[in-house]
């Protein structure tokens, strides 16, 4: 690098500690205009008069009076220049950093996410962080706004832009941690969409640093309003009013961040592996030691060092355990005891009681009978339409060529026959419809299946009710479609087995298992863990009106359930165990923090939003406070005085 | 600028002016008979003084009721009546034309006016306009038959030429012993002062008389925004970016100008006399001047 380029590269340095918006002094370029316009100006009038005498002996007196007159003879080019400079300078969007956040309307976004549980001291990082916004509130003077916001997995406005500081402090003092992940992108959203509106919002994030979505922060995530898209992409090219205020040192922190079982091939007899990911966030070697146990009796115990920065893996082997909680705990007197216990809720593989409505000796029903019967988790029962009558109790109810009434409860899947969905029509055949389309992000599209090459003699074409979400489509219709009304999952396939070569296919079996793994028992069998905000699915009965939960710490929630479709409980941002008290069964979910990220608790120096950069600021709030306005008002001023020297030449 | 009109004032102003006449502070010895009292002692009916007979004089001048009485010869004096020299210096230079009526228009008309009087009250008249370089002279002339000459000598008047007051007076002195009534008529913006003019004009003897003429444009000028003023008479100029404080200071030096010249005058015994060339000129002569003691 030339010392030509380190001069232009340290020059942009000091013009952005100084100015928001450097380019815009190439408006100083104005000033050797105005001074050639002065020049050209200056063209005197010429005109004759009787004597000079008098007129040289009061300039005379002027001159020997005025030892500025030189300056004041060019008064007006300086005023014009300064007045220039001050536009310039203005436009260029000048800033200082100031102690403090008085003045302004504040938007305060705090985290209270897993990571912001370290202790720091006596201390945790939360406590920190809601010392340190108190203390905004304090410093909050007449007329200064402030609304307060949480945010982790989800976000909450807990107070309104307000100036009443007793609820301020109220909204503050009412964060309770959480064991989730950290997000801000709704938060930002949130705090972005009142900066439309109100003037002068700065917004203060008091976090450690440790957010994952940052990345996710721009225009794209604010796509459904143009205006705010614009806003943000504004924001991104100018810098964004908004500082970081970083709590929190310490590093220390060892966690489990994976906790799996491995499930043994059915059928097989063989001991089952329980798989606990341990990483050290740390700065320094740590021994920890491991155990775990089932339904609170240890199963193994095992310890294990680990370098900083470090993952390591530890398998369990044990025997077949049945129902119950697997748990693994950490031994380790870290900052963040959040992530040093897991758990895993076993389950027994559900059985799927599925009911073919079909006519028995049909060709297809001896393809879909081969295709569901021999999967172990499946009760099969066949019934001829003649004989149906909707019954509850089946968690899949297939009809081949047959449609009911009205829709029983339970998963369903039509075949050919169309279900008696409002708005979805029949408007004839499709003959040798080719498949054009497969959306691969439908659960029943897993395993990258794809039927494309399956040949299809006729279909029925319909008009899919709003809603609908086509899953295998050809041209003019589609073949197979997700027409799922108010929770309830309903598939309709557009033509029949017999007059396809699908049932010879691979995608055939392949799509029936998705079709089994869709049903929410079956998910719900899978779900050996619950991130920590994520939802757990509760699956209704049709004597059981509500389901009792208890939390891990004891307090108790009710929920109605639904017997047609799932429910789905929101409240798991506490890890542990939760318990839902169906009538008389008894279900148990594990919830767990298992983030990475999250656990490697080191601050971050910095929050990069957008092209911009926040730098952690400690201890007190850093603010850019521009005072543009007031050297515009100078401008005016000086604009004035100028209009007045002009007017008038007082000064002369 | 000179009006030239044949007939710079009316005929009515004229017959006004009849009715006026010059007052000679001083009496003065004139050159022929004339209706003004003279030092000398003459032919005229007031009686003056008794002198001695000296042999040699007129026996009619005896007094011989003096000497039936006291056997002694005295003569008796009377009297002398002699005419007034009226001197009418006029400033020609280029710097008397500005104005709105012209300077020179007005010391062209007060100067007839004066003139007019003087030929009317038989006295002897001479007129002289003068800048650097260039001098117009009027013969002295008496007597109301004079007075077109008189009057068409001023209507000829053209301003032309650099100030040279001192110059032009002290010529103007030196070839015209004859003490009376001078008048001079200028702007007084002489770059070598005004002094030196004054000084020679009071060296004349005469009864003195200034009248000073400026325009209305350098009593209140109206100058606005950034000028360059080029001097009429001389190859100088000023820039001015005019203002009200300028124009302030301006006046003033004006007023200072104006008192020093009044000043000089009343410490040598001139009549001193202010006329803006826009002021009536009416008024200036059968007020202005009488009031200032030149006419009556």
């Amino acid at each position: 690098m030339n010392a030509w380029e380190l001069f232009w590269r340290n020059t942009g340095t000091v013009l952005r500690n100084a100015f928001l918006a450097p380019p815009y002094l190439w408006f100083l370029a104005i000033v050797p205009i105005i001074v050639l316009l002065y020049l050209l100006k200056l063209r005197r009038t010429q005109v004759v008069i009787a004597s000079t005498l008098l007129w040289m002996k009061t300039l005379e007196d002027l001159t020997a009076n005025a030892p500025f007159q030189r300056l004041r003879k060019n008064l007006l080019l300086l005023l014009q220049i300064i007045i220039a400079l001050l536009i310039a300078f203005a436009l260029a969007r000048p800033f200082i950093k100031t102690q403090g956040a008085a003045g302004q309307n504040l938007c305060v976004l705090i985290d209270r996410s897993a990571s912001m549980q370290t202790r720091e001291g006596e201390q945790t990082r939360l406590d920190l962080a809601k010392q340190q916004a108190v203390e905004m509130v304090n410093a909050m003077q007449r007329g200064d706004k402030m609304m307060v916001l949480s945010f982790a997995e989800n976000s909450d406005v807990l107070c309104e832009l307000t100036e009443d500081r007793s609820r301020l402090r109220g909204a503050i003092a009412s964060i309770e941690p959480s064991d989730t992940a950290t997000r801000l992108r709704d938060a930002f959203f949130v705090a972005h969409s009142l900066r439309l509106t109100v003037a002068d919002l700065h917004a203060v994030v008091i976090s450690d640093g440790n957010i994952h979505d940052l990345a996710e922060i721009g225009p794209r995530e604010f796509g459904q309003s143009r205006e705010v898209a614009d806003q943000s992409t504004e924001a991104r090219s100018r810098g964004y009013d908004l500082s970081f205020l970083q709590v929190g040192s310490t590093n220390n922190n060892v966690g489990i961040t994976e906790f799996s079982k491995r499930e043994p091939v059915p059928g097989a007899s063989g001991e089952q592996q329980a798989l606990v990911a341990v990483q050290n966030a740390g700065a320094e070697m740590s021994a920890v030691t491991v155990t775990l146990s089932f339904n609170d009796q240890p199963l193994a115990v095992e310890g294990v060092e680990i370098a900083p920065g470090e993952t390591r893996e530890l398998v369990f082997a044990h025997p077949e355990l049945g129902e119950g909680i697997l748990k693994a705990v950490l031994d380790s007197d870290d900052a963040l005891m959040v992530d040093n216990t897991a758990w895993l809720s076993l389950r027994p593989a559900a059985k799927l009681r599925v009911l073919l409505v079909a006519q028995p000796d049909a060709t297809g029903t001896y393809f879909l009978q081969r295709v569901l019967a021999p999967d172990p988790r499946v009760e099969l029962s066949t019934i001829a339409p003649v004989n149906y009558t909707p019954t509850a109790g089946y968690d899949l109810t297939v009809f081949y060529d047959h449609a009911p009434d009205a829709l029983p409860e339970g998963t369903l899947l039509f075949i050919k026959a169309l279900p008696p969905i409002e708005g979805l029509v029949s408007e004839g055949t499709i003959e040798n419809p080719p498949v054009v389309a497969v959306d691969a992000e439908h659960p029943l599209m897993r395993f990258n299946l794809n039927p494309a090459n399956v040949g299809i003699q006729s279909a029925v074409k319909a008009v899919l009710p709003e809603g609908s979400r086509p899953v295998v489509s050809t041209t003019g219709g589609a073949l197979i479609a997700d027409v799922s009304r108010g929770g309830q999952q309903i598939v309709w396939i557009a033509f029949d087995l017999t007059d396809s070569d699908w049932p010879l296919n691979l995608s055939f079996p392949l799509f029936f298992q998705n079709v089994l793994a869709w049903a929410p028992r079956s998910a719900l069998a899978s779900e050996s863990s619950v991130d920590a905000g994520r939802p757990i699915t509760l699956i209704g009965q049709s004597d059981v009106a509500a389901a009792v939960i208890t939390r891990p710490d004891g307090t108790q929630e009710t929920v109605p359930l639904d017997p047609l479709r799932p429910v789905f409980y929101s409240n798991t941002q506490q890890a542990g165990v939760y318990t839902a008290q169906l009538g008389d069964n008894t279900e148990r979910f594990a919830v767990n923090l298992l983030d990475p990220a999250e656990s490697a608790v080191a601050p971050s120096d910095a929050l990069a939003i957008g092209r911009g950069d926040f730098e952690a600021e400690r201890g007190n709030v850093r603010q850019n406070r521009e005072y543009w306005r007031a050297l515009l008002v100078v401008a005016l001023c000086v604009l004035a005085l100028e209009w007045l020297v002009f007017s008038r030449r007082a000064w002369m | 600028m000179t009006t030239e009109t044949p007939s710079l004032l009316s005929a009515e102003f004229l017959q006004r002016l009849d009715r006026l006449a010059l007052i000679a502070r001083k009496t003065q010895i004139g050159g022929m008979k004339g209706e003004r009292r003279s030092k000398r002692k003459g032919s005229s009916v007031e009686f003056a003084d008794y002198r001695d007979y000296v042999q040699g004089d007129d026996l009619r001048h005896v007094d011989w009721n003096i000497y039936a009485r006291l056997e002694s010869l005295y003569l008796k004096l009377f009297q002398e009546q002699e005419d007034l020299t009226v001197h009418l210096l006029i400033d020609s230079s280029r710097s008397m034309a500005f104005g709105e009526p012209s300077k020179i228009d007005l010391a062209t008309k007060l100067a007839a006016a004066i003139g007019y009087i003087g030929l009317v009250g038989y006295d002897r008249v001479s007129a002289e306009s003068f800048a650097d370089g260039t001098t117009h002279r009027l013969q002295p002339c008496r007597g109301r038959a004079n007075a077109a000459k008189l009057l068409s000598f001023m209507s000829a008047i053209q301003p032309d030429g650099r100030t040279a007051l001192e110059a032009s007076t002290k010529s103007y002195s030196l070839r015209n012993r004859a003490k009376g009534v001078a008048v001079l008529f200028s702007d007084f913006l002489d770059p070598e002062g005004f002094d030196g003019c004054l000084r020679r004009l009071q060296q004349t003897g005469s009864d003195c008389y200034a009248i000073h003429v400026l325009s209305r444009d350098e009593i209140d000028p109206p100058v606005a925004g950034d000028l360059r003023l080029l001097d009429s008479e001389f190859a100088v100029h000023v820039e001015v970016s005019a203002s009200p404080g300028l124009i302030k200071r301006y006046k003033h030096n004006l007023e200072g100008f104006c008192e020093s010249i009044r000043k000089q005058c009343l410490s040598r015994g001139i009549g001193y006399i202010f006329a803006p060339s826009d002021e009536s000129f009416e008024r200036l002569t059968l007020d202005v001047l009488r009031r200032g003691g030149m006419l009556r």
